[in-house]
């Protein structure tokens, strides 16, 4: 209701749009304590990443299927791994995937999307559409299968198929809203300024759209990180190292086993860090709606 | 009084594309066949209804809109032939002022950065002068250097237009398009930012192109008043002129609509019937003759030229075949 | 004397927002006298959209509420009332116009959908007999070939035909009050000369009483026969449209009127202005709103909030206001 927002005329004190937005996320309680945990997740990932912890995730140090006891908090898995250091190892292995993919394939979403919104109507939009269709038209895992065979070896596979799929959902939302920006007069005024397309596009159209792209880019990090749970799991993602779905692919002979310690570890771990993700990721985007700061 | 801006003959037709191939299956003519010209200093108006043309019009001249044809010169440069390359370097000298005080800012960007940036891309000055420059402006506009580190949405309409008239004298333009500018605000601001354009216009001689639907509006700004209708000038004069014998029927009926702020003056109105016809299908010969009350046979024929009745040294131009 | 038709009395709006409680409306009062049009005049923020739409019920709320006051109905009140007692009154007794025809109507349904959906649900008219009937309506407020175009979509009218319709519609159940939010501000100035002229002319045939919220006192001038100028959530002034134009008391309805620009034959270098901007309803000058921005501000304006004082039909809520009309001559 826009008489309500001219009835409610200006703060005091100077605020950017990005500060009216954190001051309104503050006060979203599911969101702050969505992201308590998030950071939570990442503090674990970053002291494996220093060597603090985790470090023992593939010492054979017990017997096979060792129930709880102080020294395998959660016991140990079909070889006599401790399923504790494998599930907190893990969380590196899912943070390095979906930080990896979602800030690539958000900057090339980005600027792709970017670029086909500003030159719409012309052979740089008809070429960018032409290949967001083309990807989005072949099936993910077969994609990804594909590039995992072709790469054979090469550790990063996973990490490019899920590149080169993820970033077409973002390259559409961004040329939406690139279309919708570059008729405000604002951009015409850029223009009547003498200023470059260039210098129009990435300072004035962009900062516009990074709202659009922090969202998405934690929609796509939850999704790579259960994109990679099933590529793990089929056998097409993480090669060396531990992840929650190498864990809950090997979990299979031990569930029909009846031990179910590795199984619930791995599904206990990204079901917590998905849920707050997504809970984190949902008051982002109504903290940083630009309909929504305003008013 | 030397001549700052002519335009001759403007043209601007946006192709219309329909069927399955969208190839161009028409032409709208938002601009057709149009040529004024504003002397140095002076303030041009311009008025029409919503889709006659006007604003596609200022933004021809700037070349924000290519032009399909004719003419533009300022100053001596003729405009629409110049490149890309030395377009730029020829905007310094003509800037805009747009409607809305609310897209007209980029939003994450502060009023510093905004003011800066025409400086910098023309490489004027350097740090120390433009910030010069910029609290200067402020200062022409009636801010205080307090609000340098804003951003836009944290000024009212008025402000921030204000702040839109600021980044347009940054680059001490010799002409300004100015579309609407008032149009958007309060009645108390409006005021505030007219006699402000008017300060500009004395004060620093810059010639203005003032777009607007506001016949009261315009009137109280320019010099001289140019009236258009679905695409072309109908009527020019100056503003006493215009007010004081309207002679283009659409000039009388725009002046007679206006709602006088004073009881008294419940005017004998000429009310139009009608709506103004869509510019992709407009009518034959004069464009106004399905709702003039004074529409003859020869109107249906060719749309009359632009004729110019001198009167006491004064021009005034009437495309009408009453003349 | 006649009973008002519609009766605002010491109305007290209240929004809540990131800043703090915001109170938009402060103690207005007003009545809506039978058979007339009331102008209610202000710039943005002046709260006269909200007093209209408190008056329909519409407020949204959270974060809106209706915290004291009275809005009576031919004696009946309003505030407090139930939202399905509510969709009675609303169409049937008040209606009301918006300032966007485009977004008004709905681009789904045919005009004659959406107009015999009205009647049918307050009238409790057949379809044969509610399509008549705004047909009939249609060709009232002056389109032509009503027959015709009842059964056009939205987008295939004008801005201006579309705010006919809109008129037509919101006539078509006999309401008592016309609620018009700038009904004309987004139409060009030769279709608003229409659509004024009809809306001045059905009234006259039909006696419905009309609010008229505009920040066009050209409009005013040209429409009323009363007017309420309100400034910041209170009222500055209340007076028949005569002594209003000819001698505004309140320094604020003086300066409006002066600021306009108009036609006129010798051209002003500088039009008269009132300084400085609408005070931030959260951060209110002491004493009158005004103060910050008036010309006879004096120590006594600082202190309190002028109440609201008639004079001969005419109220002013000013320490200083100008002699009204007749008085010096």
């Amino acid at each position: 209701m826009n008489t309500l927002a001219e009835e409610t005329s200006l703060p005091k004190e100077s605020e950017s749009l990005w500060g009216k937005a954190w001051y309104k996320f503050r006060r979203d309680r599911t969101g702050m304590i969505a992201l308590g945990v998030v950071i939570f997740f990442m503090f674990i990932a970053l002291g494996v990443w220093a060597g603090l912890w985790g470090s023992g995730w593939s010492n054979v140090g017990g017997d096979m299927w060792a129930g709880p006891s102080p020294e395998h908090w959660l016991g140990t898995n079909i070889i006599g791994q401790d399923i504790y250091s494998r599930a907190i190892y893990s969380t590196k292995t899912a943070f390095e995937v979906g930080m990896v993919v979602a800030i690539l394939s958000t900057i090339l979403g980005g600027i792709l999307g970017a670029l086909s919104g500003y030159f719409t109507n012309s052979w740089v939009d008809e070429l960018i559409l032409w290949l967001m269709g083309v990807l989005d038209s072949i099936p993910f895992y077969l994609f990804v299968a594909a590039i995992a065979y072709a790469l054979q070896g090469y550790p990063y596979s996973m990490h490019i198929a899920m590149i080169a799929t993820f970033w077409t959902t973002t390259a559409r939302l961004v040329r939406g809203e690139v279309i919708k920006l570059k008729n405000f007069e604002f951009v015409e005024a850029a223009r009547a300024i003498g200023l470059p397309q260039g210098k129009i596009i990435f300072r004035h159209i962009m900062p516009n759209t990074f709202h659009i792209l922090l969202v998405q880019a934690t929609i796509v990090f939850v999704g790579a990180i259960k994109s990679e749970v099933i590529l793990s799991f089929l056998g097409l993602g993480v090669v060396d190292g531990v992840s929650w779905g190498l864990m809950i692919a090997e979990s299979t002979q031990e569930v029909q086993a009846g031990h179910y310690s590795n199984f619930l570890t791995a599904s206990t771990f990204l079901f917590v860090l998905v849920m707050a993700f997504n809970m984190f990721s949902d008051s982002l985007q109504d903290a940083l709606d630009p309909k929504k700061v305003s008013a | 009084m030397s001549t700052l801006l002519e335009v001759k003959n403007l043209k601007k037709h946006f192709p219309i594309k329909g069927g399955f191939f969208r190839h161009v299956v028409g032409q709208l003519k938002a601009v057709d066949d149009v040529s004024f010209t504003i002397p140095k200093g002076h303030t041009f108006g311009l008025v029409g209804e919503s889709g006659c043309g006007k604003s596609t019009l200022g933004r021809a001249i700037l070349r924000l809109h290519e032009p399909t044809g004719g003419e533009i010169r300022l100053g001596g440069t003729d405009i629409t032939s110049l490149n890309r390359k030395e377009l730029v370097a020829h905007r310094k000298d003509m800037q805009i002022i747009f409607q809305d005080p609310y897209a007209s800012l980029s939003p994450r960007r502060t009023v510093m950065q905004t003011l800066l940036e025409p400086l910098e891309i023309h490489r004027i000055g350097d740090a120390a002068s433009r910030k010069k420059k910029v609290l200067e402006l402020l200062d022409i506009v009636g801010m205080r250097a307090n609000v340098l580190h804003r951003y836009p949405h944290e000024f009212s309409g008025g402000q921030r237009q204000r702040i839109g008239i600021a980044r347009a004298l940054t680059l001490d333009p010799k002409f300004i398009v100015a579309d609407e500018a008032v149009s958007a605000l309060d009645v108390s601001v409006q005021s505030q930012v007219l006699n402000l354009i008017a300060r500009l216009q004395r004060e620093l001689h810059i010639s203005f192109l003032f777009i607007s639907h506001d016949l009261a509006v315009v009137q109280h700004i320019s010099h001289q008043i140019g009236v258009m209708y679905l695409g072309k000038l109908v009527e020019i004069a100056s503003s006493t002129d215009l007010y004081r014998k309207p002679l283009h029927p659409y000039t009388k009926a725009l002046l007679s609509a206006i709602p006088m702020p004073d009881p008294d003056t419940k005017s004998d109105r000429t009310i139009l019937q009608g709506d103004v016809p869509s510019p992709l299908h407009p009518p034959s010969g004069c464009p106004f003759r399905t709702r003039c009350p004074d529409a003859m046979p020869v109107c249906e024929e060719a749309m009359p030229e632009l004729k110019n009745l001198n009167e006491n040294g004064a021009s005034h131009e009437v495309a009408c075949y009453l003349y | 004397m006649t009973q008002p038709l519609l009766s605002v009395k010491d109305l007290v709006i209240e929004f809540s927002t990131q800043r703090g409680i915001v109170r938009a409306i402060d103690g207005v009062t007003f009545d809506i006298m039978p058979g007339e049009t009331l102008g209610l005049v202000g710039e943005s923020g002046c709260g006269k959209s909200v007093t209209s739409l408190a008056i329909l019920g519409l407020i949204p709320s959270p974060p809106g509420r209706i915290v004291s006051g009275s809005i009576k109905l031919e004696g009946r009140e309003l505030v407090g009332l139930s939202e399905s007692d509510y969709r009675h009154i609303r169409g049937k007794e008040i209606s009301m116009i918006f300032q966007e025809p485009m977004t008004a109507l709905n681009p789904v349904f045919t005009i004659a959908t959406q107009m015999t959906d009205v009647l049918m649900r307050h009238q409790g008219m057949t379809r044969k007999q509610a399509r008549n009937r705004a047909i009939e309506m249609l060709a009232l407020v002056g389109i032509p070939s009503p027959q015709k175009r009842i059964d056009e979509y939205p987008h295939q009218m004008s801005g201006g035909m579309r705010q006919r319709v809109m008129i037509g519609m919101a006539l078509s159940c006999n309401p008592k009050l016309l609620l018009a939010d700038e009904p004309t501000t987004a139409l060009d100035v030769t279709t608003q000369a229409q659509v004024l002229e009809q809306m001045v002319k059905l009234q006259d045939e039909l006696g419905t009483s009309v609010v008229l919220v505009t920040h066009d006192l050209g409009v005013v001038a040209q429409s009323c026969s009363r007017a309420v100028v309100m400034y910041a959530g209170r009222i500055a002034e209340e007076s028949a449209i005569q002594p209003l134009f000819q001698a505004p008391r309140h320094p604020y309805s003086e300066g409006l009127l002066k600021s306009i620009p108009r036609i006129r034959e010798e051209k002003l270098d500088e039009l008269p202005t009132i300084p400085g901007t609408v005070p931030d309803l959260l951060h209110l000058p002491a004493g009158c709103r005004f103060v910050d921005r008036c010309y006879k501000a004096d120590a006594a304006c600082h202190q309190q909030e002028p109440p609201l004082e008639w004079q001969n039909n005419q109220a002013v809520a000013c320490y200083h206001p100008n002699p009204a009309a007749g008085s010096n001559a």
